[in-house]
């Protein structure tokens, strides 16, 4: 008499390939491109780029205008002084990041293949 | 199905269900970002402390600033060091100001963490113009690290003008202070990076790009392939202001107090310490290629310099750690 038998077996093997599979997606899954903005630190908005067709206009906070079309995202107005958010460009790719310091307020684009960026 | 096979399943099961919320918990992510010393700083974190790490690493920056290094805080260390002409210093601060003095003198005086007076005239952080001249030479002559002396854990001021300030070495110094704290942790790896110079722990193979001088920030021109450690980047193109025509930028040559010319766009400098790669980066970009490839070979750390032909040179280390991804930039 066989207590395991082969539909058992193969039962156990499913369960096992479908618990490996769920950990290695779990550890390496890839983001679709996320603009992410915060202030000072806080999430305001996250926007999927890739779905950003016509021009959105975004104020994550007063002073601050930030403006997403075609899958770019950028510091469109900003009443700080230096004006280095928005000499910062049009952000798209993994990882791309703008600042601007007086109004505290980051877009990071996420899911690099860096782990960081040195500047 | 059999009794013993269902129990077998059942089992299997519950260690399945084990290690999924084992791997959930050392594989736990958190992030941070936050604005400290007057820049931005993130952290990404993965180990089942992630969470308080995050919070720590902010936490860790912001006394660093407020209470230690800040030259405007009042009632900060330096804050008072500047207000009183020198002064006992506390064990982390004697630790720093020994470091720094030797990278000044090593470097030459390239390095030189005096220059407050001189900074404040750029006024580089706020609306920066260029200096008049005379303020600029009265600003020089009351500068200079060999007006500081250091002995046992008192620090003393020759002249009482001078004005020390840790603008090219208070990032690293919050990426040393923050190892330490997260040394006590359960993490798996950490990758902290204030304004620009960037922490990495943990047993992998870590990739940092470098910044792209001429492009957007967060856009990089090469890769580097390297273990836990720190890194750090000074360019041309940080808090850079054009006036008549002509780019000025922040980093000063303390000889002539005026924005160094080179001929680099960046250096980068890899170290175990943040301390080191961050004013190590510093004096190699004011003495150039040839001289900072001497001094970074002296202290032990990789260095890449980017020359504004475009070349990218690694010195003291293997090429093979740097992949470059821009084709305007080649690897010599």
């Amino acid at each position: 008499m066989k207590i395991i038998r082969k539909g058992d077996i193969a039962l156990i093997a499913v369960i096992l390939i479908a618990a490996a599979c769920f950990m290695l997606w779990s550890n390496s899954k890839s983001e679709a491109p996320q603009a992410v903005i915060t202030v000072d630190g806080e999430v305001v908005e996250t926007v999927d780029l890739q779905s950003v067709g016509e021009k959105i206009i975004i104020e994550p906070v007063l002073g601050v205008t930030v403006a997403a079309e075609n899958g770019e995202i950028w510091f469109e107005k900003a009443d700080c002084e230096d004006k280095l958010c928005i000499a910062s460009g049009r952000l798209s790719k993994h990882g791309d990041t703008a600042v601007c310091l007086p109004a505290k307020t980051a877009i990071t684009v996420t899911g690099s293949d860096v782990d960081a960026v040195v500047y | 199905m059999k009794k013993a096979a269902v129990a077998a399943v059942a089992v299997l099961a519950a260690v399945l269900a084990a290690l999924l919320a084992y791997d959930g918990i050392i594989n736990k992510e958190a992030t941070a970002d936050f604005f400290a010393m007057n820049t931005y700083a993130s952290a990404k974190i993965t180990g089942a402390d992630s969470e308080e790490c995050a919070a720590l690493a902010e936490e860790i920056t912001q006394s660093l600033d407020t209470d230690i290094l800040s030259r405007t805080a009042e009632n900060s260390e330096v804050f008072l060091l500047n207000k009183n002409g020198g002064g006992a210093l506390g064990k982390k601060m004697r630790g720093y100001v020994s470091v720094l003095l030797d990278v000044c003198e090593k470097s030459g005086g390239a390095f030189d963490f005096t220059l407050g007076a001189v900074s404040d005239l750029w006024n580089f952080g706020g609306n920066p113009s260029i200096p008049d001249s005379a303020a600029l030479s009265d600003a020089l002559s009351h500068s200079g690290y060999k007006k500081l002396a250091l002995a046992e854990n008192t620090l003393t001021y020759a002249d009482k003008a001078a004005v020390i300030d840790f603008g090219a070495a208070g990032k690293g110094i919050a990426l040393d202070e923050i190892r330490e704290a997260f040394a006590e942790k359960s993490i798996k790896e950490a990758v902290v990076s204030v304004g620009g110079s960037v922490l990495l722990m943990g047993e992998k193979q870590f990739t940092v790009g470098i910044r792209n001088p001429s492009g957007n920030a967060g856009s990089y021109i090469a890769k580097l392939h390297i273990p836990a450690g720190c890194v750090s980047t000074s360019g041309s193109y940080e808090q850079q202001f054009e006036e008549n025509g002509e780019k000025y930028h922040h980093i000063l040559d303390p000889e002539t107090g005026c924005p160094a010319k080179s001929g680099l766009l960046s250096v980068t400098i890899i170290s175990e310490s943040g301390i080191m790669s961050d004013a190590l980066s510093t004096a190699c970009f004011v003495l150039g290629h040839e001289k900072g490839a001497a001094l970074a070979k002296e202290y032990g750390c990789t260095a890449i310099f980017i020359t504004e032909n475009n070349e990218v040179f690694v010195e003291n280390g293997s090429k093979d750690i740097i992949e470059i991804t821009d084709g305007a930039y080649t690897l010599i």
